[in-house]
């Protein structure tokens, strides 16, 4: 194995640029070598302002050029994409969600499998340090049982986005599958399994979803709900009340209250704010999930979030929608412009 | 054993939570038998003692440097068994853990908590008692905002769990707090090694720790107090006498009685008093306890109220310069997201004008 592995950005959209970019430069194990995207200029200006030597429109010119890529497109061409990429011997970081229904991601799963390369899926938000302390915590059971989850995601001012994510086929769902995935994943990192979801939502046969809201039971009997808007100013958080306490996680920025009603910090005090160090990198979580995949084809350690994980939040997102995913054909010529 | 009944309780502290403080000052002679003083003390003021315990326990000496106890300026080992004797008398299976953490002096000598235990013979009387020695920087921490202080603190997530707290320090006077008593004791309950950028917030910090951590049982030992350049460098002196209280302000009120120092001229006992909204106790020694007016050799009030203002101005202009030249950042980075969330507030903030 090479001591650095090759690296190739598939879509370079502003999620790209703003953070994998950045993740990519401070991971020395990794050397970015190829740009793909369907936009020619696009890939020609993102390689010349990061310096990356070669970069293209057509997928099968990475082949043979990289050992490892990041998969950043529209949900529609995240398992085609992907799938001819594993199955050649190229290990995927793929961005959330996995894909748009459980059959595509059975095929990455397959994929990765026959290809004998590692598959890792965009939830970033599991390598957050208020995340990490979180399930710390949780594990010491400082709240007791969970019995109460209430996750809001919301905002107004939002990036600027591809038509693709407006696009129900594209997409493959609205608010719930962009944002709210987030979500899911992260409750059921901390919690467990989801056993029942009941969804409501504003999307249309025509068009996604802006508002959602899930309202589930979890395996270990908790109750909950899930609010995500693109339309709404919501609390970016996830509340998760105990028998002894209540611990929140804020989503958009390193922040966690716990409040564990024996403890002795807590006599007085109604809630400890942990408070989690804001030096640049602000937001370590994509180097630390690069990283991850890195020592993973190494061989150092497992995915943490691999193709079964990833299945597993997109197969809530599918229960919640209701929806029968139509049977996937992989046609890399699906890759269109960069998304995110 | 000398001692004479010196318990007293003051049952008309003006409390916030409706909690009568109990104090007591005992006089003491054999430094041979702590364990009877402490019978004395369950028997003529019970309600210092708990009738019943949770399962954990934790001490927190002062092991502020590997110094013996003699010299007055560390917490005496033997103050361990007696209490563990006692503790284990209320509940057989209470576990009881002593925590310290490691330091780096004024002088910027690292002070290591673990050589501190086996060097002062916290070590062998731990594994003799069956009590757990515990240093606090290194156990899993995290860390914290308090209010006022602009740099996060880490303490041991050992303080989210539910225990009983018994705080030990000794009678002592401090360069820049003026003294030191079960208030000041409680900054060994943080993990960071460094506290000398925290120093200019002494007095905050020290009552968020209160509030934090607050003790059940105090205790101040003063049968050897320490006068002249504390809490390390100073001279011993024989005081004879042993503070037991439910409440660490009054405690310390009481230590400051006996050396003869103006609670008023200590920083962090007025600001938790103000902050309790409580005034200081009116507290007179029992007789056959004199009080002994402390030599003091460190920096005038004074002059430790410059240099702190001094260094919290410093840094207060090292946020705001940092606030700027981010904001600088972002705007040059994203300059119209910037003006979006940045014009809005600003009309805002004019029109509430």
């Amino acid at each position: 194995m090479p001591d650095r592995l090759r690296l190739g950005l598939v879509g370079v959209g502003p999620v790209v640029e703003r953070y994998h970019m950045r993740a990519v430069r401070g991971v020395p194990e990794v050397l970015p070598v190829a740009v793909v995207d369907l936009d020619e200029r696009r890939a020609e200006r993102f390689a010349t302002c990061q310096d990356i030597p070669f970069y293209t429109t057509r997928l099968e010119e990475l082949l043979g050029k990289i050992d490892l890529a990041i998969v950043a497109l529209p949900n529609a061409a995240h398992a085609p994409v992907s799938c001819e990429l594993l199955g050649k011997g190229i290990h995927v970081l793929c961005e959330k969600p996995m894909a748009r229904n459980v059959p595509e991601c059975l095929l990455m799963i397959e994929a990765a499998r026959q290809g004998r390369t590692e598959l890792c899926i965009g939830h970033n938000r599991r390598f957050r340090s208020n995340v990490t302390l979180a399930r710390r915590l949780l594990g010491k059971g400082i709240i007791g049982e969970i019995r109460r989850i209430d996750a809001e995601e919301g905002s107004t001012s939002d990036w600027r986005r591809s038509p693709a994510y407006f696009d129900p086929k594209q997409a493959g769902g609205g608010a719930l599958i962009d944002v709210g995935i987030h979500l899911i994943d992260l409750i059921r990192w901390c919690v467990g399994e989801f056993s029942e979801v009941e969804y409501t939502g504003n999307g249309t046969a025509t068009a996604v979803e802006s508002d959602a809201e899930l309202r589930f039971r979890m395996a270990n009997g908790a109750q909950g709900s899930l609010v995500v808007s693109r339309t709404r100013d919501l609390e970016q958080r996830i509340r998760l009340t105990g028998t002894e306490g209540y611990l929140e996680i804020g989503l958009w920025s390193d922040h966690l209250r716990v409040r564990n009603n024996k403890g002795k910090a807590f006599e007085q005090m109604p809630h400890l704010d942990a408070y989690v160090s804001r030096r640049p990198p602000q937001d370590a979580s994509f180097v630390l999930q690069l990283s991850n995949l890195v020592n993973a084809i190494k061989g150092f350690e497992p995915v943490l979030v691999n193709g079964q994980e990833g299945m597993a939040a997109v197969e809530v997102v599918i229960r919640a929608y209701g929806q029968i995913a139509p049977p996937v054909v992989a046609t890399p010529a699906v890759l269109s412009g960069g998304n995110q | 054993m000398k001692s004479s009944s010196n318990l007293r309780v003051h049952p008309d502290f003006p409390d916030k939570q409706n909690h009568a403080p109990a104090l007591a000052i005992l006089r003491y002679e054999d430094h041979g038998n702590l364990g009877e003083m402490l019978s004395r003390l369950q028997t003529e003021l019970p309600q210092l003692l708990p009738a019943s315990l949770p399962p954990k326990v934790v001490i927190k000496p002062n092991l502020c440097d590997v110094v013996s106890w003699e010299a007055g300026v560390t917490t005496d080992p033997a103050w361990l068994p007696m209490l563990a004797r006692k503790l284990r008398a209320i509940r057989p299976d209470v576990q009881i853990v002593v925590v310290e953490s490691d330091a780096i002096s004024a002088y910027k000598s690292f002070r290591s908590c673990d050589e501190t235990y086996d060097r002062l013979g916290y070590r062998e009387i731990a594994r003799q008692h069956n009590i757990e020695l515990v240093n606090l920087s290194r156990t899993e921490s995290i860390e914290i905002s308090l209010e006022g202080i602009p740099l996060p603190v880490q303490v041991s997530e050992l303080f989210l769990e539910e225990f009983y707290f018994i705080s030990i320090a000794n009678l002592k006077v401090h360069a820049y707090e003026r003294m030191t008593g079960i208030l000041k004791n409680s900054l060994g309950l943080l993990s960071n090694c460094d506290l000398s950028p925290l120093h200019p917030y002494l007095s905050l910090l020290i009552n968020c720790l209160h509030r934090l951590c607050p003790p059940n049982l105090c205790i101040i030992d003063g049968r050897i107090g320490l006068e002249g350049h504390g809490p390390i460098l100073g001279e011993p002196v024989r005081m004879n006498s042993i503070i037991f209280s439910d409440d660490a302000l009054s405690a310390d009120v009481a230590a400051c009685k006996l050396m003869m120092i103006p609670p008023k001229e200590v920083p962090h006992l007025r600001s938790v008093a103000k902050i309790l909204g409580r005034g200081f106790p009116s507290i007179s020694l029992p007789a056959g306890i004199q009080a002994r007016a402390f030599d003091f050799n460190g920096p005038s009030h004074r002059e430790i109220l410059l240099k702190f203002s001094n260094r919290r101005f410093h840094r207060s202009t090292e946020l705001l310069t940092n606030l700027w030249i981010n904001r600088l950042a972002r705007f040059k980075r994203e300059p119209i997201k910037f003006g979006r969330e940045v014009i809005p507030k600003l009309v805002r903030r004019l029109y509430a004008r």
